[in-house]
């Protein structure tokens, strides 16, 4: 059976190629985020320093946003098609060297080559994507897959670590680009000429400066959702101690309200600024609810969460809509948007980090005076409540500047069978005090990252310009 | 522009913030915004104490337990403040040596008051199988009957002269000791004993 199209093209590498684009653009996104819930476990294996592992985030983040303007500005002067291929084959050998780092530095040099391909793979993907399904549907697809990507990423980083490694994480990226350099290339004919007619169509003095409104609300929205995205599952793996697969499992709530939040909007038939009005209002409330919370009961998290992942789904692709409506070259101002994006990511980290490390610290008095009280009142033997304090205290110095895994000092007592049943409440206890602090300790980050959504609303407010006669 | 227009730009954000300000108030309503590690409680309020420990442990334990309460009162700290310093440093000042010793003193005072402390007859023998006496001493105590020895050892008597007698220093340097702990406590009790019944002798003669 004759499988190709009057171009001599294969039918089904055309079929597979606009779904593998799109795969690559929502994997490169993706890796912004798909390292937060393996950070843990890079640490122990890698060994390095707390600082360290965060550089694993933020190269990915700073390259890609210092390198993807450049990017665009050479996609759009020389051929789209080859450079799109070669980042994304970059971005595979990066990704490969990830998995195999064997120490911290040469893990975060990868990672920033990961970025510099992932950079000309985004840009690139664009560009193929337009030429083969057009120009609107090109676009929704490039931005659908880059806000499913983004939400996406720590469930997928948290659920492959848990089920296989960290290293899996890289891994599965590599056999994505080996179907998608080839997908990448059969764009070729169709792409060189649509790169040579933009070229020609739009002359260097007729490019258009990037949307700023736009880009500024980017650039705060992303910050807001670093906490969101970074800082939730902090707080459910390290402060709360679940698992990563069962964090990943709870932060799956954004992706999927992220993902009807489309269809949910289109019932309204909301004015573009509208959405991002309501879309920057959800994620603003969903993280004040999470500097809020309750109880560490996994379900309080789920109503915050629903409002970030609808307030994303919202916002996030609107706003690039708006930064590359009738703006040409689109690939410029598409790089733009990813640049604001990672700048945003970068930055919250920079201002949202040091608040909750702060935090963290200031928290460790008041849980340390909450578990000597717990300690001093319960109904055990004195002797007991010695040998426990001194199991604690020994547990408090091996993790220093973690929250302590306590277990360690309860299996060591000998207790008398009778006791067991205080001491286990005991635990209960103390383990609930552990989980308050380190709530506490995240409770000014999400506000702050709250207060960022909403200034993400004030560069698209409607300003009235001054009519001058 | 026209109302639908109107509608349709302000219906979005009204629903998110009716949604926003629907979970924010079942949040804050649980309990939201208080979830924070219990407070310390005030070391100069009244605290029941109790011990799961019968006898001499049990009482030293109540002891302890008021007498870090006096300390921080006097000290103006909370009582685990004191209680994690007093463990982390294992150097303690004069002034939180002072306070400890005027704390369990008091403490003493309040058990008394509340006639918590047990005649000296029931802790004797717990306090001879511990105390480094010859064992014909020992049987020849027991021997005693109960009025005889309540007689001649008052518990609160006893008590404060233990704790006048300890070495404050260095039992809380040797708090991760067991052993170097109630030797130096049982010395403390055997000698306090026995000032007891030089004093009440002195007294009787």
């Amino acid at each position: 059976m004759d499988t190709r199209d009057p171009r001599g093209e294969d039918v089904r590498v055309r079929r597979a190629a606009v779904p593998l684009l799109a795969l690559t653009v929502g994997f490169v996104l993706a890796d912004s985020a798909i390292v937060t819930l393996a950070l843990p476990e890079i640490l122990r294996r890698l060994g390095g320093t707390v600082p360290q592992v965060a550089w694993v985030l933020i190269a990915f983040n700073l390259v890609l946003a210092l390198v993807v303007v450049p990017a665009a500005w050479v996609c759009w002067h020389r051929d789209p098609v080859p450079l799109c291929a070669a980042g994304i084959a970059v971005f595979a050998g990066a990704s490969a060297a990830c998995a195999l780092a064997g120490s911290m530095p040469v893990l975060i040099t990868a990672r920033c080559v990961q970025a510099l391909g992932g950079a000309f793979a985004l840009v690139g993907c664009l560009e193929l994507l337009v030429a083969r399904i057009g120009e609107r549907r090109g676009i929704a697809w490039w931005i659908a897959a880059g806000v499913i990507g983004t939400a996406v990423g720590p469930v997928a980083g948290g659920l492959l670590t848990e089920t296989i490694s960290w290293r899996a994480i890289f891994i599965v990226q590599v056999p994505v680009a080996v179907f998608a350099v080839p997908a990448a290339l059969t764009a070729r004919g169709g792409a060189a000429r649509g790169g040579a007619a933009r070229r020609g169509a739009v002359q260097p003095a007729e490019m258009q400066r990037p949307a700023v409104a736009p880009n500024v609300s980017l650039v705060l929205l992303s910050a807001a959702l670093t906490a969101a995205l970074f800082l939730l599952v902090l707080l459910l793996v390290e402060g709360w101690r679940r698992s990563p697969a069962i964090a990943a499992l709870a932060v799956s709530v954004v992706p999927v309200a992220a993902f009807v939040a489309t269809p949910l909007a289109r019932r309204f038939r909301a004015v573009p600024r509208a959405e991002i009005a309501a879309g920057c209002l959800l994620v603003a409330g969903g993280l004040t609810a999470l500097a809020l919370l309750p109880s560490a009961h996994l379900a309080w998290t789920i109503a915050p969460q629903a409002l970030i992942g609808l307030g994303l789904g919202l916002s996030l692709d609107r706003l690039t809509v708006d930064a590359l409506r009738d703006r040409s070259p689109r690939v410029m101002h598409a790089g733009w948007t990813i640049g604001a994006r990672h700048a945003g990511v970068v930055l919250g980290l920079a201002i949202l980090t040091p608040v909750f490390t702060a935090d963290l610290r200031n928290a460790q008095v008041p849980a340390q005076e909450a578990i000597t009280a717990l300690v001093l009142d319960a109904p055990l033997s004195a002797d007991n409540k010695i040998a426990l304090a001194r199991g604690l205290s020994d547990q408090l110095t091996k993790e220093h500047d973690r929250v302590p895994d306590l277990h360690p000092a309860f299996a060591r007592l000998e207790l008398a069978p009778a006791d067991r049943p205080a001491a286990e409440q005991l635990e209960r206890n103390l383990n609930a005090q552990l989980e308050r602090a380190a709530t506490q300790a995240f409770h000014n980050s999400f506000l702050i990252a709250a207060g960022l959504a909403l200034l993400a609303l004030v560069p698209m407010l409607p300003l009235r310009r001054r009519v001058t006669t | 522009m026209t109302s639908a227009a109107n509608l349709r730009a302000v219906a979005l954000p009204v629903v998110a913030a009716a949604l926003v300000s629907g979970v924010l108030g079942v949040q804050i309503a649980n309990g939201g915004g208080d979830f924070t590690p219990t407070r310390s409680a005030s070391p100069c309020a009244h605290r029941a104490v109790t011990s799961v420990s019968p006898g001499i442990q049990g009482l030293t334990e109540q002891l302890v337990l008021l007498g870090l309460d006096g300390a921080a009162c006097r000290l103006h700290v909370t009582r685990e403040a004191l209680a994690l310093d007093l463990a982390q440093s294992h150097t303690p000042t004069d002034a939180q040596v002072d306070a400890l010793r005027a704390g369990l003193l008091e403490a003493v005072d309040r058990l008394k008051a509340e006639g918590k402390l047990p005649p000296a007859s029931t802790l004797t023998d717990e306090a001879l199988d511990s105390a480094n006496l010859n064992s014909f001493v020992k049987a020849a105590i027991r021997a005693l009957p109960d009025s005889l020895i309540n007689s001649a050892l008052k518990t609160d008597d006893v008590l404060r002269r233990t704790i006048n007698e300890l070495d404050l220093r260095s039992l809380i340097a040797n708090l991760n000791d067991p052993n170097q702990l109630s030797q130096q406590i049982n010395a403390a009790v055997t000698k306090a004993v026995r000032d007891a019944l030089v004093a009440r002798l002195r007294d009787l003669l």
